[in-house]
């Protein structure tokens, strides 16, 4: 990968970037030489912009400290932190980048805002669209993420029906979609509609996860209020639970008692397969089922905390995560897909990640104002006594 | 609070009196400078009370007060403004409530529907529970305290130890080692498979939280109890038969009464604590036997402030109001005075097989049995599990641990720096919370007015969800204050150990303040008139009395250390200050547990030898 990252707009936070730079001071002639040019001249023409902030990237230097949930860069299995930190880190010789894995993830820095604490971070990779309509819920007017979506060179091989941010804060770099994980010994016929599962062959037979405490347990919910309907939702999980499923606190519980064989089909994610295979488990106990002939997207992004001081850095990451090489490594070794139209994916993963025919999700102005009535009236549908 | 600390200046000065003449006198007879010294060692062994006291309770501020009190305060401040509108709110819905609800808000026509749909509401579902757990606590634990107290065997005191293992292990272990072991495809539906029974669905019910609430909470009882029995007075008993008493009266009418306090003090924190369970309901139950503090924690990871400050509020009041009604009782119990002189134990293969005697050790026996299924069982498969991969026996997920220790980047957890930590803090931990607890014990167990309140007061970290305990933390204390215009901002390994004294010392005030209370009174006040400080007579006089429950007390506090995870992820946010549970947790990786079962293995095996150790050098100390 060559440094074709030119800056297309926002040449104003290329200039920023660049002054930061310069009075951090690397020392190499060219960042003066060409930093003098720059700030020296207001007025300058589009091409010498495009050389400054080729300069910019070439020259970065200082500390990136990108937050992230913890398996991002912690998994036992493998996970993408530590490739993107050695590769980032190589190319651009003056820059560490640090990772912070707070307990609370991005909850840990909507409090920190809310606070008027200091965030201590530049970039936080794992957004999804519930936690900026929390974020746009619960801080109000006040900002935690910058829109950068626009000032990226790569964003424009970002798929389009991954980006979920109608204000561009959030760039997505991968996605999961969620499905039914099924043990075909003992599920003949696997379910084909969400009608299916209401069917007495599937009593007892699914674990799923609790939507207020789980990410797929909150895509799985929502997936039912997509395709169910709004209205006949709820009266869909009343017969769910009645046919004796089982809700679980976390993606973990659930896992742990579906390998246990509590029950043959659990919710989770249609990339089973490539950890089964890693794992040498059984193929037959690791099947992946879509209702509907659907999945539910489950989009990941990165943004750029308001307020940071290593904002062209914090860039030249992002567009970083976006380049083909990237794309491929965190989507293997997170184990989902890309975001982007051209990530060379081996052969385990064109083999074992199945893709569903239709993937669905909400939008975030669809999700904005009822995913908390949604989520509530589950709730307590399901939790009263 | 302020009446505790007027206690704490009161009671050494009143009885300074003997030994203030003697230090007064001194300086004209020996040099200035040793003078000096000996008489700030004098204050100090005078004051060591009162200091300890202000210390302790400084403590108690900083790191729990405030930043618990911080959090409450969302439950009636929204949005800048003060209102009871969200505490109504939670008041008068069924959902939380049930059949209370309609009572409350005076909607008797309701009563009817409500009756029918949610009769229990969340929150008497969670008490139910919490009850249901501590019969079980207390059913599975007594038994235990009697055969180790009353048993001599080789290994007892091993296996006295290792009872305090259960209580440090994190919930995802727990559960791991219910599933293999409880599962629809273990060796316990294998074995009623094999009988003929058919196989049950064991988990993902009411009774496998209760028998997981039962892994935790009986070997506390058992544990407290175990050291009450051990400081009995025998020679109480010898009387009350010389007198004519039969077994069974002796022991209703003498023993009873002594051990009754650890037992309910085992009960009274085993109900607190399966009341706001909330990890084994989250990993052994289903969504539809959430708890309260499920539903806390839900609505925290919506930032939903109000009502859940406001459902947390509800539980620490229930929670210290049954503390306090339990403190007013065990004060009415205390005050009996006795020394400590435990009967002979009994062997456990006796001289002479009298039917009694025959009975009584085949219900040893079946009690053996029951251990190893609830105990053994989930601890056994927990270790297999770390051994055994899709193709059979396998050490590779050891193998990662290792890996992990020389290879690992400096932002991954590494096993060796997780178990240096959770020594290293659990030995701080003792260090610290021992003196608090037993300052705590001394100054509540003296009677006067208002003590009990003051008692209560604290014991609050036990009755205070961890859910706002972890939230008050991260706000108060990680985040900091504005104080003159710098921010105060505690965390790292001091925060570390400061919050786990904390969350330990009120075990150390339960273990200790019974023993304490029953300490014959005259035996201190002689210590005075002979010229010992406060200070003195406790270290000299009163401790040696009461050294099995002070010895618990370490044990307790060591394992609250180690066991401790929601504070410790939440101080050691972006620095290395991880501990074996931390590592447990992010171990768990996607579709494998491998790792997590590895880690979780050498968490046993050290806590394991780590206690031993613990009660060695705390029973040295004993004898």
């Amino acid at each position: 990968m060559k440094r074709r990252t030119f800056v297309k707009s926002g040449a104003a936070g290329a200039l920023v970037g660049l002054a930061g730079c310069t009075g951090g001071g690397t020392g190499g002639q060219g960042t003066t030489a060409n930093g003098g040019t720059t700030t020296g001249d207001a007025t300058t023409t589009a091409e010498t912009e495009t050389a400054a902030a080729k300069t910019t990237r070439e020259n970065l230097s200082g500390t990136l400290t990108v937050a992230t949930y913890s398996s991002f860069v912690d998994a036992p299995s493998s996970s993408p932190g530590k490739w993107l930190k050695q590769t980032f880190e190589k190319r651009h010789p003056d820059v560490t980048v640090k990772f912070r894995t707070p307990e609370n993830e991005l909850n840990y820095y909507i409090q920190r805002a809310a606070q008027g604490v200091d965030l201590d971070a530049d970039l936080y990779v794992g957004v999804n669209p519930d936690h900026l309509i929390r974020i746009d819920e619960k801080l109000g007017g006040k900002k935690l993420f910058e829109p950068t979506a626009q000032s990226l060179s790569n964003y424009g091989h970002v798929k389009d029906s991954l980006k979920f941010d109608p204000k561009h804060r959030a760039v997505p770099y991968d996605t999961g979609y969620i499905s039914l994980v099924y043990n075909e010994n003992q599920i003949k016929q696997a379910p084909t509609t969400f009608a299916d599962l209401l069917k007495d062959r599937y009593q007892g037979k699914l674990i799923v996860q609790n939507a207020k405490t789980a990410v797929t347990g909150r895509a799985f919910l929502l997936w039912t209020v997509h395709t169910v309907g709004e209205d006949r939702y709820l009266d869909w999980w009343r017969k769910l639970a009645n046919n004796g499923a089982k809700i679980m606190g976390s993606w973990d519980d659930a896992y742990t008692a579906y390998e246990n064989g509590e029950a043959p089909m659990v919710v989770s994610y249609s990339t089973d397969q490539v950890y089964a295979n890693r794992y040498n488990k059984d193929m037959s106990k690791h099947q992946v089922g879509f209702l509907n002939d659907q999945g539910y997207a489950n989009p990941e992004g990165m943004a750029k905390f308001a307020g940071t001081d290593q904002s062209a850095l914090a860039e030249a990451f992002m567009d970083f995560m976006l380049e083909k090489e990237a794309q491929k490594q965190i989507a293997q070794r997170n184990v989902q897909f890309p975001a982007t139209d051209w990530a060379p994916l081996g052969e385990e993963f064109k083999k074992y990640a199945k893709e569903p025919p239709n993937p669905v999700t909400f939008t975030y102005d669809q999700l904005k104002g009822n995913v908390d009535d949604w989520v509530d009236s589950w709730a307590r549908e399901i939790a009263s006594k | 609070m302020s009446d505790r600390r007027e206690d704490a200046t009161e009671n050494p000065e009143s009885g300074s009196a003997p030994g203030a003449p003697a230090s007064d006198g001194a300086p004209g007879t020996r040099e200035r400078e040793p003078v000096a010294r000996a008489r700030a060692g004098d204050w100090l062994e005078r004051r060591a009370l009162t200091v300890l006291g202000v210390v302790t309770a400084a403590v108690l501020l900083v790191v729990f007060y405030y930043p618990v009190l911080t959090v409450f305060a969302d439950a009636v401040r929204v949005g800048g403004r003060f209102t009871t509108e969200v505490v109504a709110e939670v008041l008068t819905d069924p959902f939380y409530f049930g059949v209370l609800a309609p009572l409350l808000s005076g909607d008797f026509a309701e009563l009817g529907d409500v009756a029918a749909d949610t009769p229990l509401g969340l929150f008497g579902f969670t008490a139910f529970q919490a009850l249901l757990s501590t019969v079980a606590s207390v059913a599975l634990g007594v038994p235990g305290a009697y055969v180790l107290s009353r048993y001599e065997f080789p290994g007892r005191r091993t296996i006295r130890s290792l009872t305090i293992v259960p209580f440090v292990l994190p919930s995802i272990m727990v559960a791991i080692g219910f599933y293999a072991f409880f599962g629809a495809n273990g060796p316990v539906n294998d074995l009623l498979a094999a009988l003929g029974f058919g196989r049950a669905n064991l988990l993902l019910t009411l009774e496998a939280i209760i028998v997981a609430h039962a892994f935790y909470n009986a070997p506390l009882v058992a544990r407290v109890t175990t050291a009450a029995w051990e400081s009995v007075d025998a020679r109480m008993v010898e009387t009350a038969r010389s007198l004519g008493a039969n077994p069974r009266r002796a022991f209703r009418n003498v023993l009873a009464p002594q051990l009754l306090p650890a037992i309910l003090t085992g009960a009274l924190l085993t109900f607190v604590f399966t009341f706001m369970s909330f990890p084994i309901v989250l990993a052994l139950g289903g969504f539809e036997l959430a708890t309260v503090e499920v539903w806390v924690y839900s609505l925290v990871q919506d930032l939903d402030y109000a009502e859940a400050a406001t459902l947390a509020a509800f539980e620490t009041v229930l929670s210290l109001v049954l503390t306090y009604a339990y403190l007013r009782y065990e004060a009415r119990q205390a005050g009996g005075a006795r020394a400590a002189n435990p009967p002979a134990r009994k062997r456990l293969v006796p001289d002479d097989w009298t039917p009694g005697a025959a009975l009584e050790r085949a219900g040893v026996l079946a009690y053996a049995v029951v251990v190893a299924v609830v105990f053994v069982g989930p601890l056994a498969s927990m270790v297999v599990e770390s051994l055994t991969g899709p193709q059979g026996f396998t050490l590779q997920y050891y193998r990662f641990l290792v890996e992990r220790q020389v290879e690992g980047a400096s932002f991954q957890t590494k096993p060796g720096v997780a178990v240096r930590n959770s020594l290293l803090f659990g030995v701080a931990t003792l260090v610290v919370a021992l003196p608090m607890g037993v300052t705590v014990a001394v100054l509540t167990t003296r009677g006067g007015r208002g003590r009990k309140l003051a008692d209560t007061a604290a014991m609050a970290p036990l009755a205070v969800s961890g859910v706002v305990v972890g939230l008050g933390m991260l706000r108060g204390l990680v985040f900091g204050v504005e104080l003159w215009g710098t921010r105060v901002q505690v965390s790292g390994p001091v925060a570390i150990v400061a919050a786990h004294a904390v969350a330990a010392y009120p075990f150390v005030v339960r273990n200790v303040a019974p023993l304490l209370a029953g300490v014959d009174r005259s035996m201190v006040e002689s210590a005075r008139a002979l010229g010992a400080t406060r200070a003195r007579a406790l270290l000299d006089v009163e401790l040696p009395l009461v050294a099995s429950g002070v010895a618990a007390g370490a044990a307790f506090a060591f394992a609250i250390s180690v066991g401790e995870f929601d504070s410790t992820v939440i101080l050691a946010t972006g620095s290395s200050s991880y501990t074996m549970p931390v590592a447990v947790e992010r171990y768990i990786g996607s579709q494998t547990l491998g790792p997590a079962t590895a880690m979780g293995t050498v968490l046993l095996v050290v806590t394991s030898v780590a206690f031993v150790a613990v009660d060695r050098l705390g029973g040295r100390w004993e004898t």
